[in-house]
């Protein structure tokens, strides 16, 4: 007998004796959900438990061993499959808690007049939609009233499930399924607590959001890989990193697929001639489609005949120049329509003088997402400027020395 | 015990603490009032306790430390002596299921009392809107040109010279424990 079950006998043995005592017809019947037998029974139609130990409730070493070496690990640590030997292995909604139940009669009561009211609501939209605009009272006030009502509609789709502990537990566990408006509601409200106020931070104070665009409010969810590794907003990445063009993770939170302009911009281009720094267009991709559960982009595996207008250039900063800012901007393309290829492919030709403030005008873009990584002059970037034949490799950008000023006397006098 | 609480004499008394070696825990007040009463020593000023502190400093007098000796916020130090005092009961924590069943619990709780809410507040625009449409149904159905809605709508002496006795107390769920004051007289008006 191992340590554990030899700790845990006494608190067993108590729960067995009040379980037998006080619910017996619950122990009858959650027999039903033992997806093994308890490890004294012996089961009459297969082996006996030492010949083929459940990985849910070994917990002696040797049996363990044997698990393990037909390939097969126990399952959580021994302690607890120790203690669920003895469990009834009720599942969560039938414990058997008084309160507990009870609160679970009155949440269903509630999911099921939910359930009701957006029959009813699904209907009235159908028959408001069916009248003529005459009939609704024009067309704008129609338009308006099926839109309110559609919107209520997914308000009470949400209201329906969230008070499911299950939807909670599962939500947690991250195997929510985001084509379900509950689900996609909980990562919105989640991402919005902490991720985007960073987010927003980060490009407003490093002012990406009136030098590269002029207004952005983001509404996806976006993360950035490089070399399988997170990169957070505004965070230094090397330059050997960020030779191949990066993944991108854009969770939507509504419904429906929707088509979008990835582009990367450079905004700290140093420009010697004018003192003034430059834009430089590192990335450009257009027709991406996006959905809540089709979230993975990966910006090198883009197609190269249908969607990527300009490939990845790797970013770089020269020697003394001060960090560069390179924000990855989701631009949603209008009422999600495809761009013509062809004429934006031929039009796009120029990196460094696209500002990205002229293509959302041009093409009616909308940012609905964005992302932002620096990089500066490290141990790297000089390999990487020989492999992208980047020309001035060899210049080191110093800053002009300010000429003093004149001497004055500090003690005229006309101070007297 | 005399410097326990009830509180924390029970609490002494859960953890089998001996109640005469229990480390007598000085109540909030006394030793907030101590702690910050420590530092109740006039601050000198900054000349004079240079002068004081160090005779003579290389240092210039932009670059000293901003102020002598660590930092301490006494509410600080008063939050972690209460917080760790071997008396002060451990956090309250749930395994996941019991918190999701106490989530549970709560959820169901929160909707009753709306849906409680709600009802009230509907049953009481039921009755507003009902005593509305009595009042409509007196101004135009009466037949007298509503004279007397109008009469019954003048609030003259109504809360202007004299409370109406039902409001002379709170109202309360039950009636007074005295029941009635036989020997209440109408206050004469002046």
């Amino acid at each position: 007998m191992a340590h554990c079950e030899r700790a845990s006998k006494p608190l067993l043995q108590c729960l067995r004796n009040t379980y037998t005592r006080g619910l017996p017809a619950i122990q009858l019947s959650a027999r039903g959900f033992h997806s093994t037998a308890a490890v004294g029974e012996a089961q009459p139609d297969s082996q006996p438990f030492h010949k083929s130990p459940d990985p849910e409730l070994v917990s002696s070493p040797r049996l363990e061993r044997r698990l393990m070496r037909q390939g097969t690990t126990p399952v959580g640590s021994r302690r607890r499959r120790a203690a669920l030997q003895g469990s009834a292995n009720l599942p969560f909604e039938q414990l058997p808690y008084q309160c507990f139940q009870e609160a679970r009669q009155v949440l269903l009561a509630d999911r099921a007049e939910k359930l009701e009211e957006i029959e009813k609501m699904r209907q009235r939209i159908a028959r408001v939609e069916a009248l003529s605009p005459e009939e609704a009272g024009g067309k704008n006030s129609q338009k308006s009233r099926v839109h309110a009502m559609q919107q209520h509609l997914e308000h009470l789709k949400i209201h329906a499930d969230i008070n499911d502990p299950l939807v909670k537990r599962k939500f947690e566990d991250g195997q929510g399924d985001m084509s379900k408006p509950i689900y996609r509601f909980l990562a919105d409200r989640k991402w919005r607590e902490y991720r985007r106020k960073i987010l927003v931070q980060r490009i407003t104070q490093m002012n990406v959001v009136p030098d590269v665009l002029p207004h952005c409010e983001p509404t996806v969810d976006t993360k950035l890989y490089f070399n399988y590794r997170q990169v957070q907003p505004g965070d230094f990445v090397e330059a050997k990193n960020s030779i191949s063009a990066p993944k991108l993770d854009v969770q939507l939170f509504e419904r429906g697929e929707k088509l979008v302009t990835i582009a990367v911009v450079d905004s700290d281009v140093p420009n010697v001639e004018v003192d003034s720094f430059d834009y430089k267009t590192h990335y450009l991709a257009v027709n991406v489609p996006i959905s809540a559960v089709n979230t993975k982009v990966d910006l090198s595996q883009l197609s190269a005949e249908s969607q990527v207008v300009l490939p990845w250039l790797p970013p770089v900063a020269q020697k003394g120049s001060p960090y560069h800012r390179l924000s990855v901007f989701i631009m949603e393309q209008k009422d999600s329509q495809p761009l013509d290829y062809a004429a934006v492919k031929a039009k796009e030709t120029d990196r460094d003088n696209t500002l990205l403030r002229t293509l959302q005008a041009r093409y009616h873009l909308k940012a609905i997402g964005a992302h932002l990584f620096r990089t500066q002059w490290d141990e790297t970037t000089l390999e990487v400027m020989k492999q992208i034949g980047f020309n001035e490799a060899d210049v080191e950008l110093r800053r002009k020395k300010v000429e003093p000023l004149p001497y004055k006397r500090r003690n005229p006098s006309s101070f007297r | 015990m005399r410097s326990l609480s009830p509180a924390l004499a029970s609490l002494a008394n859960v953890f089998r603490i001996p109640m005469s070696l229990t480390p007598a825990r000085p109540t909030v007040s006394r030793v907030c009032h101590e702690t910050l009463a420590r530092r109740s020593s006039p601050p000198l000023g900054p000349i004079t306790a240079a002068m004081q502190s160090a005779p003579f400093s290389s240092t210039s007098s932009m670059a000293k430390r901003k102020s002598g000796g660590p930092n301490v916020d006494k509410r600080i130090t008063l939050i972690r002596y209460f917080l760790y005092h071997p008396l002060t009961p451990r956090p309250l924590r749930f395994s996941r299921n019991r918190y999701l069943r106490h989530w549970t619990i709560h959820r169901a709780w929160q909707l009753f009392q709306a849906k409680q809410r709600s009802a009230h507040e509907l049953e009481l625009e039921r009755q507003y809107q009902a005593m509305q449409s009595a009042c409509e149904e007196l101004r135009v159905g009466a037949g007298d040109g509503g004279r007397l809605f109008r009469k019954s709508m003048i609030k003259k002496g109504i809360f202007t010279d004299m409370f109406p006795i039902e409001y002379g107390r709170m109202q309360t769920e039950y009636p007074a424990g005295e029941g009635w004051n036989h020997d209440w007289k109408r206050p004469e008006r002046r």
